[in-house]
């Protein structure tokens, strides 16, 4: 093993041990602050991971959308839903995170055994490394184009959808004195509510 | 360095994902689970993109649309979860219980 | 590559009704912008029925002059098949805008952009129709996924509408990183392919006929289609979804969103895993077994008519299903078949829930009792589309159905026939239940809903589509069974023109017998329909 080889699988444990560890504190630890500034912590050690892959792109790409956007999205949701609550305990529930965690070390006994197993073809073509942006670009102009189209089509709607949901409307008096209709009727289904189960008890 | 390495992570990473996701009554943390369980997904295909098919990349495509795509995904995510705070008042996944049988 | 090299490569003239519908979402989007809430609410419906007309439209010359289907250099491919269900997608989005508007008018939401999130939920079903490589699947199926759970939501104010789309979302995100996942192990086990013509071979290649990793993949991507068409037991979002969204959204989502469903479970499944094909074909058989059993059974106890038709169209998917796991040409016939009346029939039903809905306020199957007193048109609708999908005869539901167990029958699917024949008669009790509650009951047994029922009234704005909607969802229904020949052509002919699917004549099913057969059934089928 030579100096290049032995750096590289350093680094790899550690981002492993960092990106697995933070995983799990997203998942268990009680505050979701600390949870959010984890789910951080693993975009970045797997942007390191691509690196490692020679992809400098997707790895820039990783940082600006996912620790740039993504991150920063869910911190603000956290701020905007900032009430303190302590939810109601639930009867055995450490019952229902043991079985869900034995589930999901059985699921990953079964993947770790399919990955062993599986004769993977390793390509022994030089990897694209630096020209990858080139590549990249040209696969969204030739063979990618249709999804690449359809993703703008795709993020204009999403854009337009989460606009709607989360603003505030204007309440239904403001509307009447605007224009001088009548106010229209609260924004909900048709339908009216069935008796709720739980009120019944 | 071998491909089997990058795809033990990414699987293990995708068993927390699916833990985070069964388990958590906050329901902003189960939109972090459903971040990582894409992340491992996307660690797969950067390995096999690397190891499998090093002139084509064809994986790094892909994981360049899965971000995006997780990005809307999360966006509108939060616009619901946004707007049910508002009317309920709480995150617990186990109070969302208006529709039961 | 320079470009005029590349443009002519592309062949772009396929996708030139999904371009349509771009324009028109793109029209709607633009013109409320210009002109205003006021006036946009009105035209804005008009619109967009007009140009998924005109999507119809093209479609229809591209059947007739389909050339060359494969476009975008492999993304996307407009055969025979994927016009069919490009064309049930374009026809249950026309469908639902009709009797939409009325619906969105009266909960006082906003209804262009109502429209434009349906129009793209459209675009991306119908891109999936086609789809032909695993970036083009994964990107058109979350167009429609997103789209379906802003269109959850959209009533944003009451919290039940909150709550299903909450659910939808996650467990409609958790499906499709799952079905990724198992997109990105079959991206692997090919040795770095994305086209689906192109998996088969070099997955066979690289690892021989059969390996854990390519069942292990298969039964990540089941997952995520059979989310996406609700078989059991990945049907736990329906039946909360179904009660909680907006009904003209329910009513896509149970056509066109299913449809486009099994438009990708035929194309992914049989183009690149015919090497496992034993076993997706268990898996499935357990799903629609499943479906079938549980749909019917759980709709049974269902007091709400939006719940015990979101149970039934679970037990629906799982009569589809049959089609598709038989595998022969009368098989995936017969799926088209279904799935063409499934639309009028059920659009049809929705249509007469949303109009009881919006003029008494409730949806509780008990409500119903007497209308027949009170509104005769309501009442033979909602009764024909009924019965229409309990498959009682002379309706189009019956034929659909004899034509499904018939293609089973031929090709030895015996237990699932004669599953799917007991668990129709379970239906044909709940659907007759609420027929009975419209029509028998004497006018002193009214409910109080139907006592304080209001002046029929079409002038309203909005009204008129949603009659014309529901004329139509009933003249098809009930015409499609006597005069089904059209129906039946162009539902083997979508089959018998498909490249892809002409393999699966060869490969033998699970007899002999069917395939010395398969020249007669063309034969009966005329029989059948005339």
């Amino acid at each position: 093993m030579n100096l290049a080889d032995g750096v590289q699988l350093v680094s790899f444990a550690v981002l492993a041990a960092m990106m697995l560890g933070a995983a799990l504190g997203v998942v268990l630890l009680a505050n979701i602050v600390y949870s959010a500034f984890l789910l951080g912590l693993v975009f970045v050690s797997m942007s390191g991971m691509y690196i490692l892959l020679n992809a400098g792109f997707v790895a820039a790409a990783q940082v600006l959308i996912y620790v740039g956007a993504v991150n920063v999205l869910i911190l603000f949701g956290i701020m905007l839903v900032n009430k303190r609550e302590d939810f109601a305990p639930v009867k055995n529930v450490w019952l229902g995170r043991a079985a869900t965690g034995a589930v999901c070390l059985g699921l990953f006994a079964l993947l770790g055994t399919m990955i062993l197993a599986t004769p993977w073809v390793i390509s022994i073509a030089p990897p694209a490394g630096d020209d990858a942006m080139v590549v990249i670009g040209k696969h969204f102009f030739s063979d990618f184009l249709l999804p690449f189209e359809l993703a703008s089509v795709l993020l204009l709607m999403a854009m337009i959808g989460a606009i709607v949901l989360a603003r505030r409307d204007l309440l239904p008096d403001e509307l009447a004195d605007q224009d001088g209709r009548e106010p229209p009727v609260a924004l909900k289904l048709p339908e009216r509510p069935r008796e709720l189960i739980s009120g019944k008890k | 360095m071998q491909l089997e390495y990058f795809l033990l992570v990414a699987a293990a990473l995708f068993c927390i994902g699916i833990y985070g996701l069964v388990t958590s009554r906050n329901a902003i943390r189960v939109l972090m689970s459903i971040e990582l369980l894409l992340n491992s997904v996307n660690l797969n295909l950067m390995a096999f993109s690397n190891y499998l098919d090093p002139q084509g990349i064809r994986g790094q495509v892909f994981a360049v649309f899965v971000i995006s795509i997780a990005a809307a995904e999360a966006a509108v995510g939060l616009a619901i979860v946004l707007a049910i705070y508002r009317n309920r008042d709480t995150v617990d996944m186990e109070q969302f219980n208006l529709l039961k049988w | 590559m320079d470009f005029a090299n590349l443009a002519a490569q592309l062949n772009t003239g396929v996708i030139l009704p999904e371009g349509i519908v771009l324009v028109t979402l793109m029209v709607v989007l633009v013109g409320d912008l210009i002109t205003g809430r006021a006036s946009s609410s009105r035209w804005s419906p008009y619109v967009g029925i007009a140009g998924l007309l005109a999507a119809i439209v093209a479609l229809y010359f591209q059947w007739t002059t389909t050339t060359n289907p494969i476009s975008f250099l492999g993304a996307f491919n407009g055969d025979a098949l994927s016009i069919v269900f490009r064309g049930i997608v374009a026809l249950s989005c026309a469908i639902t805008l009709l009797i939409t508007a009325r619906y969105v008018e009266q909960s006082g939401t906003a209804l262009p952009e109502f429209i434009v999130i349906l129009l793209t939920a459209t675009l991306g079903g119908m891109f999936l129709s086609g789809a032909n490589e695993l970036v083009m699947i994964f990107v058109s199926l979350e167009t429609l996924s997103i789209s379906s759970y802003l269109l959850t939501g959209y009533m944003k104010r009451d919290p039940r509408s909150n709550e299903a789309s909450l659910k939808y979302l996650l467990i409609g995100a958790a499906s499709s990183a799952i079905f990724l996942y198992g997109v990105s192990l079959v991206y692997g086990l090919s040795g770095g392919e994305t086209r689906l013509s192109a998996i088969t071979t070099s997955i066979v290649a690289n690892n021989g006929e059969q390996s854990l990793g390519v069942v292990v993949a298969l039964v990540f991507v089941i997952a995520g289609i059979a989310f996406k068409i609700a078989a059991v037991p990945f049907h736990q979002w329906t039946p909360d979804v179904y009660e909680g969204s907006p009904t003209p959204v329910v009513a896509f989502l149970s056509v066109g969103s299913k449809a486009a469903g099994f438009a990708l479970a035929v194309r992914l499944l049989v183009s690149a895993f015919p090497m496992v094909s034993e076993q997706w074909r268990f898996v499935l058989t357990a799903l629609a077994i499943l479906s079938m059993v549980l749909g019917n059974v759980v709709a049974l106890a269902q007091t709400s008519m939006k719940r015990m038709l979101a149970y039934s169209s679970i037990a629906q998917a799982g009569f589809v299903m049959i089609g598709l796991i038989i595998g022969t040409d009368a098989g995936y016939a017969s799926m088209v078949f279904y799935l063409l009346v499934y639309l009028f029939m059920n659009l049809g039903g929705f249509a007469c829930v949303i109009l009881f809905t919006l003029r008494t306020g409730t949806d509780e199957i008990t409500e119903y009792s007497g209308l027949y007193q009170k509104d005769p048109l309501l009442t033979l609708c909602l009764s024909i589309c009924l019965l229409s999908l309990g498959g009682i005869p002379p309706l189009a539901g019956f034929f659909a159905k004899i034509y499904l167990f018939w293609a089973g029958w031929q090709s030895g699917a015996y237990t699932l026939v004669l599953l799917g024949l007991v668990t129709s008669v379970i239906s044909i009790y709940y659907y007759i239940r609420v027929v009975k509650m419209m029509v028998v009951k004497e006018p002193e047994e009214m409910s109080d809903a139907v006592k304080n029922y209001p002046e029929i009234d079409w002038k309203l704005p909005g009204m008129r589509p949603l009659q014309v909607g529901l004329v139509v969802c009933l003249v098809a229904t009930s015409l499609a069974g006597i005069l089904s020949n059209p129906l039946f052509t162009l539902a083997n002919n979508s089959v018998l023109r498909t490249p892809l699917l002409t393999p699966a004549t060869i490969a033998p099913p699970a007899s002999g017998t069917a395939l010395l057969d398969q020249p007669s059934i063309h034969s009966s089928n005329s029989t059948l329909g005339g």
